[in-house]
């Protein structure tokens, strides 16, 4: 049995579609969480506010938020899985196809970042990200919209043999320079070392690890308790109007590298757009988020 | 903190009676873009004193973006949503003293200088919740009108008639004050002890 090009694309075209109209379950339940422990009345309004938007636009099946933002796709292929057609171009043509069918009909936010162009297409759409698994029969496939509400906050710094603290304190600074803008409460991931792209790529790959995973290196999961707890006495709160819940969770990963240590902070906004599906080889879609 | 429906225009005092955190939902006619070309075509009009193609003197003026579709001859609203007003301090402080704007607003808030106008003129911006799509749209009555009808359908410069529209948070009030400057200020004076308190629960986590 083989993965089919079709299929692909059908998956890949629901997933962007599903990404703009619902918000994951862990995100749903972390903001719930928030509401039992935000003191601040208006803060808490907003979360309920928030609460009830993601719920009726599932109702309704139409968007959280109006911006569609550009497709990404994060892919993982098992090295056993088995492939028939091309499934770079099922990508590309699930982008036209939701473009040609989706309703409500979605804005123009492709931009062309030389003319300020925007268009339905361009040049690299959808950005992919491709990776191998070991050992397995299928291919993962994560969508995760990008819009620019939370995107132009991202930051990356290269530190030379940095101290933890050094590390933390650019992490929060980042977080303070976002401030108000990136819709809080936000899911910040951090990507400490390796070289300039791969930080930034840990640090985007920790947005979508899901609320309340424990990060297996102890000493990561101490620094993002301690760190989303620093992040929420900046007190920013839900839509940057003020309260405690400024962030949902910091998520960091790391890698060795040289003596050279990047540092990349991103944020996902509080509807954390994000859906998920594994094709086995036998063609059978399971949709995970 | 109180809660008010308000029919729009609003009047220079009445903006100027309005308290950070206050909520209000509204009524009547406002102006949306979300189109950075927007403002630039704007400013021509203000540098070159000459009208826009809808009309927003002494008005409401919100960084929305808005997809409607042609019906019947009319352009039905299917959702609105806020965008990052930040993207437009440059052009806001001559646009909000030109047209003698009583309300703003989009998310994120405005910057000193915009506030200064809004001092100066008498101007209240209102925080839209970014992600409320759904609900801020049943809020949207009509598309009265358009114009810059060659830019996309978000960048145009459109009338819309709000029935009960929010709840919208006053954040930047008529008298220079602002949530975005205090928090922000906040936060960095808060720095420090924060700080302080991460090497504490280092050095008890390691």
């Amino acid at each position: 049995m083989t993965i089919g090009y079709d299929i692909i694309r059908e998956t890949a075209r629901t997933l962007y579609d599903q990404a703009l109209k619902r918000i994951p379950e862990n995100s749903k339940a972390a903001l719930e969480k928030a509401l039992e422990t935000e003191s601040s009345p208006s803060a808490r309004t907003t979360l309920e506010f928030m609460i009830k938007s993601a719920r009726r636009a599932e109702e309704k099946a139409t968007y959280v938020c109006s911006d569609a933002g550009f497709p990404v796709y994060f892919v993982k292929i098992g090295t056993n899985a088995r492939f028939e057609g091309d499934i770079k171009s099922a990508f590309v043509d699930a982008f036209d196809e939701l473009v040609r069918t989706i309703e409500p009909p979605i804005l123009k936010f492709v931009t062309n970042p030389l003319t300020g162009e925007r268009s339905y297409h361009g040049k690299d759409m959808p950005h992919i990200t491709w990776d191998f698994v070991s050992d397995d029969d299928c291919i993962d496939i994560t969508c995760s919209p990008k819009a620019l509400g939370s995107g132009r906050w991202a930051a990356l710094e290269i530190f030379s043999y940095p101290k933890l603290e050094e590390i933390e304190r650019y992490i929060l600074d980042v977080s303070i320079r976002a401030g108000s803008q990136h819709c809080p409460p936000v899911v910040i991931g951090v990507g400490i070392g390796g070289s300039f792209d791969h930080a930034a790529k840990m640090a985007k790959l920790q947005t979508l690890r899901p609320f309340g995973t424990l990060n297996p290196e102890p000493i990561l999961a101490a620094m993002e308790e301690r760190l989303t707890r620093a992040v929420n006495k900046t007190g920013f709160g839900p839509m940057g109007t003020g309260g405690d819940t400024t962030a949902l969770g910091v998520h960091i990963d790391y890698a060795s590298g040289h003596g050279f240590t990047p540092v990349a902070v991103c944020f996902n906004c509080w509807i954390n757009r994000r859906t998920r599906a594994r094709i086995n080889n036998d063609g059978e879609v399971a949709y995970l988020e | 903190m109180s809660e008010y429906i308000l029919d729009l225009p609003v009047s220079r005092d009445l903006a100027r009676s309005l308290k950070l955190g206050d909520t209000v939902f509204l009524r009547g006619d406002a102006v949306i873009t979300a189109g950075y070309p927007t403002h630039q075509r704007l400013m021509d009009c203000v540098e070159q004193d000459r009208p826009p193609p809808v009309s927003m003197d002494g008005g409401a003026f919100f960084h929305l973006g808005c997809m409607s579709r042609e019906e019947k001859g009319a352009l039905r609203p299917l959702y609105v949503n806020p965008t990052t007003s930040t993207r437009f301090n440059a052009f806001m402080p001559r646009i909000i003293e030109h047209f003698g704007l009583t309300f703003v607003g989009g998310k994120g808030g405005l910057d000193d200088a915009c506030v200064a106008a809004m001092k100066k003129t008498g101007c209240v911006y209102l925080s839209i919740l970014g992600g409320g799509a759904p609900l801020l749209t049943e809020g949207i009555e009509a598309i009265c009108e358009t114009g810059w009808n060659d830019l996309i359908v978000q960048f145009r410069l459109s009338r819309v008639r709000l029935d009960m529209f929010g709840p919208l948070t006053v954040a930047i009030d008529a008298h220079g004050n602002s949530v975005y400057a205090d928090l922000s200020a906040d936060a960095k004076a808060r720095l420090p002890d924060i700080m302080r308190a991460l090497a504490r629960d280092r050095s008890i986590q390691m």
